[in-house]
């Protein structure tokens, strides 16, 4: 971190210009957010692809399983923002997700019946099953000092390989009535999923918990700077611990999800959660760097794969051509932060505009 | 100004065979700005480490208010009020000067609301602005990253980061290197008003200018002892860099 | 050097945007007709993209689509993975086909999602795999898997008179057509006790998976005659394993399907036989099938196709039409 670098060309306003600087900042620094400019971006390619498949695209009951299909990836990209906020990584989601599920589908078929009762045992059991593998994660990568990329490397195969000893790898088919008939296709008011309130809440507790507790706050400063915050007494192994913690509760939380939607285990599959998760958060303006980030903006990096796929398939696109213009968008995304961040650290307008940046000449 | 309020008598520390401190002495009033200036190498920031906790001494004493204390931990100078601004001022470059200013020490909201980790911030953007007025610190704004800041705004906000927690001793280390001119002027300002609040700064620096701008009094430390302790307006720089170098020698007073 | 990044952004932006208009160029083909009109709209998931059976399970129904009158559009996951799939089945669905055919990846997992598109009026054909409880559907066809694998184990029969320690690589538990073979392999070896089955192994659809478990088991037991490998990915990485190991020439290996990738095998002698689907023949079915249940015809609900034993020497005669196509 280049913070110690010093600038000495930058004026030096003279005495406090707060208040002016302050008054009109919220709705300016509102537009200029990545996460709200990647928005825009979500609106235009709804745009276009309404505009071309109005009958079929522009529909409600599209929009509500491009909703319900994005929700199980929503619950754990809260997590991963955290993680990636913290200059950390997370690969093993996908893993614990099916770790976690395998878990819970085994305890409730050990208990039986259909009801609440064991509903909510294996609720319980998946959360307590993640949130086991996110603690081995944030010790391993706060006390033992072993990179986040190899931790998580590790563990992804460890939950995987555990799931499938624990089966035999063949996917458990049972699971209480309750959750798949009321969570996995339910909905509330006739049309919203369940799947989606379910991962709405989720999202805006995130969303307050990162942007408005000590809790989010110290999430930021670690990855701003982990020696700073060491220094002004931030327990920063113990944070790093109680992030994966996070990160690896709703992982398990996800297992259940999606033993509910898929009503099976699914081993074999969530081979590409991971990655699309996490290109979700850098899509949606959280930096690989640590510091920067926000919970909408990951919510919104979610929905451009998703409504790119959804519409390249109603327009009867090629399915290699959706993989083509996600990578595209990754990119692009990450450019625009890279460009931000030696923006920020010249000591210029720190929070420099993707349009401005793309549209417009910079002076000189 | 009877009584110090930190005193170092005759310390020494070993780091193997070399003698970082070899029988130091070192003392500062309430309200005095005391410069401490050496060769690279003197035992200036084995000095520091040991009068702001971050290090154990081998013998020797240290008084806090005359009486003797040992400290076995930063946490325990800073609870006697004693801050140190490290060179890299240990900012979190993302977060802002309201945030840095309180990060470790959030003012946390009262009954439900602190159990779930939710904090006062218009109390603490209301203390924080306060407390950058009385320093005259150019913040240039309160909500603005502070990576995105000059050098000197940086400095501004952790020396008033640790004037806010430290109401007896702050040390500063080297914080005018590198800095501009109008700049270093507005971080002497700074350290002038610090000290005018009754609080014992003690500045360390390279700078001979900036110490005889801005100290009441000179201490020189050389090759691990105390080489001379001296008042600011009754020397000279060619004096000072002498000293620092052994080319005069002066009775430690 | 500002510029030039900001140039750059430019770039970057403009491919991008530039894609997205080539790809949908690309798609401006839907079936602008609708149903009444009489130019059906048939959709078809696989059950993973750029696979050659699915190719030529494809080309099979383009073939019988044209001759229709109909339209198709093809889509498959990157992965045979069911939460892949699912939201892919949910977009299909909603581009409101006539008729739905779908290579279902998960017996349990796809059950909802393929109901929701027959609950929408859609006709279902599934083929080759099927799901729980598939009472929605039109019609299912898919190969006599069961007579499949006992065909696999005639062959390495055949090969090895005497008998001996056999091994099976599969992709996943829970794929009803790989499991039906399996199953009729095991069978034929159990009534055969000169046999000694090994069990199964999955490869999870991996090549190098399948490998690694050929070594190993060829460590642990050196003397195992022959491996019947379920599926292509497994065949691929079976025989890898196999040359890796050393044992070309001690370990029949006999496959199921004919990719070109397996063929080129055969005719290097790395695998001795090969057990063919007629992939074609699923999907021209499956469109007759579909057609005929939009026209109010009466429908098959359940159709087995069969298989070609592919040799060294049947493969230059007989057997050429049932090598998979990597294109129509």
């Amino acid at each position: 971190m280049s913070d110690t670098k010093i600038d000495e060309s930058g004026p030096e306003t003279t005495l406090i210009d707060l208040r002016n600087a302050e008054r009109g900042g919220a709705v300016r620094r509102l537009l200029r957010a990545q996460s709200f400019q990647i928005l825009l971006v979500l609106l235009v390619i709804v745009a276009i692809f309404s505009a071309i498949a109005p009958d079929y695209f522009a529909q409600l009951s599209n929009f509500r399983l491009i909703v319900q299909n994005a929700s199980i990836l929503a619950v754990i990209g809260v997590g991963m923002t955290f993680i990636i906020i913290t200059s950390g990584i997370d690969l093993s989601v996908g893993s614990v997700l099916v770790f976690s599920g395998v878990v819970a589908a085994m305890v409730m078929r050990a208990i039986g019946g259909d009801g609440w009762g064991v509903a909510f045992i294996g609720i319980v059991v998946a959360i307590l099953s993640g949130l086991a593998w996110g603690i081995l994660n944030g010790v391993l990568i706060a006390k033992a000092k072993v990179p986040p990329l190899i931790v998580t490397l590790g563990s992804m195969g460890m939950a995987l390989g555990f799931a499938q000893i624990l089966t035999g790898g063949i996917d458990i088919r049972e699971a209480p009535a309750v959750l798949s008939d009321v969570i996995g296709y339910g909905n509330v008011l006739g049309t919203v999923p369940v799947l989606s309130v379910i991962a709405l809440v989720i999202v805006v507790i995130g969303a307050i918990v990162l942007h408005y507790t000590r809790f989010g706050r110290y999430t930021y400063a670690v990855g701003s700077s982990e020696e700073a915050s060491r220094r002004v007494g931030v327990k920063v192994d113990r944070h790093l611990i109680k992030v994966y913690a996070l990160s690896g509760a709703l992982s398990g939380f996800a297992g259940i999800l999606s033993l509910a939607q898929f009503n099976t285990t699914a081993i074999a599959g969530q081979s590409t959660t991971n990655l699309n998760v996490i290109a979700a958060v850098v899509i949606g303006g959280t930096s690989l760097f640590g510091g920067l980030g926000t919970i909408f903006g990951t919510v919104v990096g979610l929905f451009i794969p998703a409504v790119l796929q959804n519409g390249f398939v109603i327009t009867g696109v090629q399915p290699f051509w959706q993989q083509v213009a996600v990578g595209a968008v990754l990119i692009v995304a990450v450019y625009v932060d890279q460009a931000r961040r030696s923006s920020a650290l010249r000591g210029g307008q720190s929070t420099s505009s993707l349009w401005r940046r793309l549209v417009t000449r910079s002076p000189k | 100004m009877t009584v110090p309020v930190l005193e170092a008598k005759g310390i020494s520390r070993m780091f193997g065979h070399v003698r970082a401190l070899d029988n130091a002495h070192f003392d500062i009033y309430p309200g005095e700005v005391v410069a401490l200036i050496g060769d690279n190498g003197a035992g200036k920031s084995t000095l520091v480490k040991a009068l702001s906790g971050n290090l154990a001494i081998d013998s020797g004493e240290i008084l806090f208010d005359g009486e003797p204390v040992q400290f076995t931990s930063p946490n325990q100078a800073s609870a006697l009020g004693i801050e140190t601004v490290h060179q890299d001022l240990a900012l979190a470059p993302h977060l802002d000067p309201v945030q840095n200013m309180y990060l470790g020490r959030e003012i946390m909201q009262d009954g439900i609301g602190k159990l779930f980790g939710f904090m006062k911030t218009a109390e603490m953007r209301e203390k924080s602005r306060i407390a950058f007025d009385e320093l005259g610190a150019t913040v240039r704004s309160l909500t603005l990253p502070v990576g995105s800041m000059s050098g000197g705004q940086r400095q501004a906000i952790a020396i008033a980061r640790a004037v806010s927690w430290a109401n007896r001793v702050v040390f500063l280390d080297e914080p005018t290197a590198a800095l501009g001119v109008r700049q270093t002027k507005n971080v002497l300002e700074t350290i002038r008003r610090v000290r005018d609040k009754g609080i014992a700064v003690v500045f360390i620096s390279h700078s001979m200018p900036h110490v005889m701008e801005v100290s009441d009094r000179v201490q020189v430390l050389r090759l691990g002892a105390s080489a001379a302790t001296l008042t600011t307006s009754k020397t000279s720089m060619e004096e000072l860099v002498g000293l620092m170098t052994g080319a005069s020698t002066k009775g430690i007073s | 050097m500002k510029w030039n990044r900001t140039a750059l952004g430019i770039l970057a932006l403009g491919a991008s945007a530039g894609l997205l208009l080539t790809g949908c160029s690309n798609g401006s083909t839907p079936g602008a007709g609708s149903s009444d009109s009489g130019a059906y709209k048939i959709a078809f998931v696989q059950g993973v993209a750029g696979d050659e059976f699915y190719i030529s399970m494809q080309c099979g129904i383009e073939a019988a689509a044209k001759k229709a009158g109909a339209t198709v559009t093809t889509q498959g996951p990157a992965k045979f993975d069911p939460t892949l799939q699912k939201p892919l089945v949910d977009s299909v669905v909603a581009s409101k086909p006539d008729a739905l055919l779908i290579a279902a990846t998960d017996v349990t997992a796809m059950r909802t999602p393929i109901k929701a598109a027959a609950d929408a009026g859609i006709k279902v054909v599934l083929v080759d795999t099927t799901v729980d409880d598939p009472s929605f559907a039109v019609s299912q066809i898919s190969s006599d898997n069961v007579g499949g694998g006992k065909a696999a184990f005639d062959a390495i029969k055949q090969a090895n008179p005497d008998g001996g320690k056999v091994l099976v690589v599969s992709v996943d538990p829970g794929i009803s057509t790989t499991d039906a073979r399996v199953k009729g392999f095991e069978d034929a070896t159990a009534a055969d006790s000169s046999f000694d089955y090994l069990g199964v192994q999955y490869s999870h659809n991996e090549p190098a998976t399948a490998a690694e478990i050929v070594t190993a088991a060829l460590q642990k037991d050196p003397d195992i005659v022959g491996i019947f490998a379920t599926n292509l990915f497994s065949a691929e990485g079976t025989a890898t394993g196999v040359k890796q190991a050393d044992k070309a020439d001690s370990v029949t290996i006999v496959g199921f399907d004919a990719g070109p990738a397996q063929v080129k095998q055969l005719q290097e002698g790395t695998v001795q036989a090969l057990v063919a689907q007629e992939p074609a023949t699923i999907g021209t079915d499956a469109v007759e099938q579909a057609i005929a249940s939009l026209k109010g015809e009466t429908v098959t609900a359940e159709i087995q196709t069969g298989f070609t034993i592919l040799t060294r020497d049947n493969l230059a005669g007989e057997g050429a039409d049932a090598v998979y196509k990597s294109s129509c």
